[in-house]
């Protein structure tokens, strides 16, 4: 019995030995056109006056003052957990900001030390996560979260303590509600969703549009909500809607209702994972219209999940590798030049934004304390970042250009 | 007026995605009902075999052969061959570490270790596996692949694409040769015998660990073909949650059929997969789930054992 125990251990360890060991073989050779998201407009911002009225209450909290040698700043992740890979990008985005501006001296001097907590990418972890950044480790502002159910509860904490934080990508509308602590460097949802209306109707002239949401996710069911009415206000109409919940594989059965109402446009507003699938299925059921969705496509698979039904589509982003800015450029080489590849979603970007902010702030601040530095980040104006120009607007939101990106062929040695 | 709204074009198209549907979660609820039916246990690891099932296929596919120079059919049938291998392997390696041990223990703990389990396989999978990332099974991979999107006409405007068509052969092939074993192998026999009554078949002669074993080895390699064939055909990016809801879904599928009544899993499997197509096709489809577990108590309440499960198939 032994030897058997053995040999079925040493058969698991091997298998995953196998796996581990394997590396990804190298993309096609340069020169070679391959599919790609490129840069395909921009939507200047503008108030599509959805989402309510912003509510910001002050923070009666006293906040963290500079203790040490070190300018502590917390940030919170997912590490761990279904979003690890969004986790990860923002932590490393965020750390190369923090490095460079320490390289270049620092702020008067003192460096700047980050202090990232995991929080699973669950809500309950998140709060005790910033709890124990704002108690213990006494951080004078926070960075983060990506996923908006996290950030909620977490901004809550920081909005009670008097310590700013600045969202990297939660783009839930009403988090500005939250209070004066509270700041992003992304878009809401409802510009956002009003953004890819205009963009449909003017741009691509869609007129009957069809609509698939993730009921499961707030966040789709959301852009969907502020998609639904701004492209109404612009005299479209919502021909078929119909819904499925993440996880789901198989999606004929919608994509066979929604083809029964001739649509002239598909809008997704759900996550990229379902709509790798989606995009295979919608031609196999012979539902051939553009394609559309929000920031919940990033995800460099999705031109490998998606195969030939997502060439053409559109998707509004924060950012892109391809794009031809300066800012975009250094940031690309530095990322890999640090971590070893180039960034694989838009949240290594929004979260050296975030740093970025958060140092400009530092830079003006009157004095090293969370409630010095908050002013100085709702005061943040012009500021050339990776993601764009950010203007931080009354309501805590960054003001910048919407970015749509095309599924195209793109040739590399193009450059 | 619900009946006004309806397109009866469509029905006949939705009931054949229903009917797909369905075979895949056949496919996986074999598993839990045999496994189930030898140890009364509900092996909560079971949705993620089928996702290891999913990422063996990728790696086979992507990484370790090369895709461009083979002839597509050896690499599907590698795929789906190697799939089931790893699967079976891994499968009887639960049972060996997690379950054999814990054989006279309370079924709580076995239960919980049952959860336990599968926990260690979703988080531990993120450190082997590739998640950022997500990877999936490109287009090409496929055979039906390009043509993927033509579909074979089966009668009128009535239309199923070819990668379903095959998914769907390839399902009830699979089903027809675990009839075979289980119904007319001495194997399949004593496989039964266990099922029956554990401790008397052991008294019988009956080595109830390799039944056990065997058990584990074929549940396991079912979910293996599944995970292979969902995510070949389907494109989905896979991370090591990929299971959890083909699993729980296949779960009630199971429970629906009379769990341990093998059977009764596909007829499980095939109406939650048309029940699910024709809500979709009423336009409810942000109830569909709440419908599979509507259907689930109902006909619960009227045969509590499920609709083959035979009464009084559970000792106290």
């Amino acid at each position: 019995m032994k030897q058997k125990l053995l040999l079925a251990c040493i058969s698991a360890a091997l298998v995953a030995g196998l796996v581990a060991g394997c590396k990804p073989k190298d993309g096609p050779a340069t020169g070679e056109p391959v599919p790609a998201w490129v840069p395909f407009s921009e939507v200047e911002w503008f108030d599509a006056g959805l989402g309510g009225e912003v509510v910001r209450p002050v923070s009666t909290g006293a906040g963290n003052t500079m203790e040490g040698d070190t300018i502590k700043i917390g940030m919170i992740a997912s590490l761990s957990g279904a979003e690890k890979p969004w986790g990860d990008e923002s932590k490393k985005g965020a750390q190369l900001a923090i490095d460079q501006a320490n390289e270049a001296g620092g702020i008067n001097g003192k460096q700047i030390e980050l202090i990232v907590e995991d929080t699973g990418g669950l809500p309950a972890t998140g709060k005790t996560a910033t709890e124990r950044l704002v108690s213990s480790k006494k951080v004078l502002a926070v960075l983060g979260e990506v996923a908006s159910g996290v950030t909620g509860p977490s901004a809550e904490v920081c909005q009670s303590a008097g310590v700013p934080i600045i969202s990297v990508g939660s783009t839930r509308t009403a988090l500005s509600n939250t209070g004066n602590m509270f700041f992003r460097v992304c878009y809401t949802d409802a510009f956002q969703g009003a953004m890819l209306a205009k963009f449909a109707y003017d741009d691509l002239g869609i007129k009957n549009v069809a609509i698939l949401t993730d009921k499961q996710l707030p966040y789709s069911v959301g852009l969907s909500d502020d998609f639904r009415a701004f492209f109404t206000k612009l005299g479209g109409t919502v021909v078929a809607e119909d819904f499925y919940e993440k996880g789901t594989t198989d999606f004929k059965g919608q994509l066979t209702n929604l083809k029964a109402k001739n649509p002239d446009g598909l809008f997704c507003s759900g996550y990229f994972t379902e709509i790798g699938p989606i995009a295979r299925q919608r031609a196999a059921v012979g539902l051939d219209v553009p394609m559309f969705g929000g920031d919940g496509w990033d995800s460099s698979e999705l031109l490998n999940s998606g195969g030939e039904g997502i060439m053409g589509s559109y998707y509004s982003n924060h950012y892109s590798n391809l794009q031809d800015r300066e800012q975009v450029k250094n940031f690309v080489s530095t990322f890999k030049a640090k971590y070893g590849s180039e960034p694989a979603n838009a949240m290594g970007a929004l979260g050296y934004d975030a740093a970025l902010v958060l140092i400009d702030a530092l830079k003006r601040a009157a004095a090293m304390d969370s409630a010095s530095i908050r002013d100085a980040i709702a005061t943040t104006s012009g500021l050339e970042a990776v993601s764009g120009t950010i203007t931080i607007g009354p309501d805590g939101n960054a003001q910048k250009a919407g970015l749509i990106l095309k599924a195209e062929m793109y040739d590399p040695s193009k450059e | 007026m619900i009946f006004a709204e309806l397109n009866w074009g469509l029905l006949d198209q939705q009931l054949i995605n229903g009917i797909q549907l369905g075979a895949i979660y056949a496919l996986i609820a074999l598993g839990y009902t045999m496994v189930y039916g030898v140890l009364k246990l509900i092996n909560f690891a079971h949705g993620e075999v089928y996702m290891v099932g999913a990422y063996i296929a990728y790696y086979t596919a992507e990484q370790w052969l090369d895709k461009n120079s083979m002839s597509p059919w050896l690499l599907l049938a590698v795929m789906l061959l190697g799939a089931m291998a790893v699967c079976a392997i891994l499968g009887v390696t639960i049972e060996r570490l997690a379950y054999r041990p814990l054989r006279g223990a309370p079924r709580i703990s076995i239960l919980i270790t049952a959860i336990g389990v599968s926990l260690l396989l979703q988080q531990g999978g993120l450190l082997i596996f590739r998640t950022s990332p997500q990877p999936s099974i490109s287009e090409q991979v496929n055979p039906f692949g390009a043509s993927n999107f033509k579909n074979l006409p089966i009668l009128g405007d009535l239309t199923i694409s070819w990668g379903q068509a095959a998914m769907f052969g390839v399902s009830i092939v699979l089903m027809l040769l675990l009839w075979w074993f289980v119904s007319g192998t001495k194997t399949g026999r004593g496989i039964r015998a266990v099922s029956h009554d554990f401790s008397t078949a052991s008294l019988m002669g009956i080595d109830v660990n390799r039944m056990v074993a065997i058990t584990f080895v074929i549940g396991s390699a079912l979910a293996g073909a599944g995970g292979m064939m969902n995510a070949t055909a389907l494109g989905t990016p896979l991370d090591t949650f990929y299971g959890l809801l083909p699993g729980v879904k296949a779960f009630v599928a199971a429970v629906l059929g009379g769990i341990g009544n093998i059977p009764g899993a596909v007829a499980g499997g095939f109406l939650m997969g048309i029940a699910e197509a024709l809500v979709i096709w009423m336009g409810y489809s942000n109830f569909k789930d709440a419908v599979a577990f509507v259907i689930l108590i109902a006909v619960l309440l009227v045969r509590p054992s499920g609709l083959l499960g035979s009464v009084g198939q559970e000792k106290a």
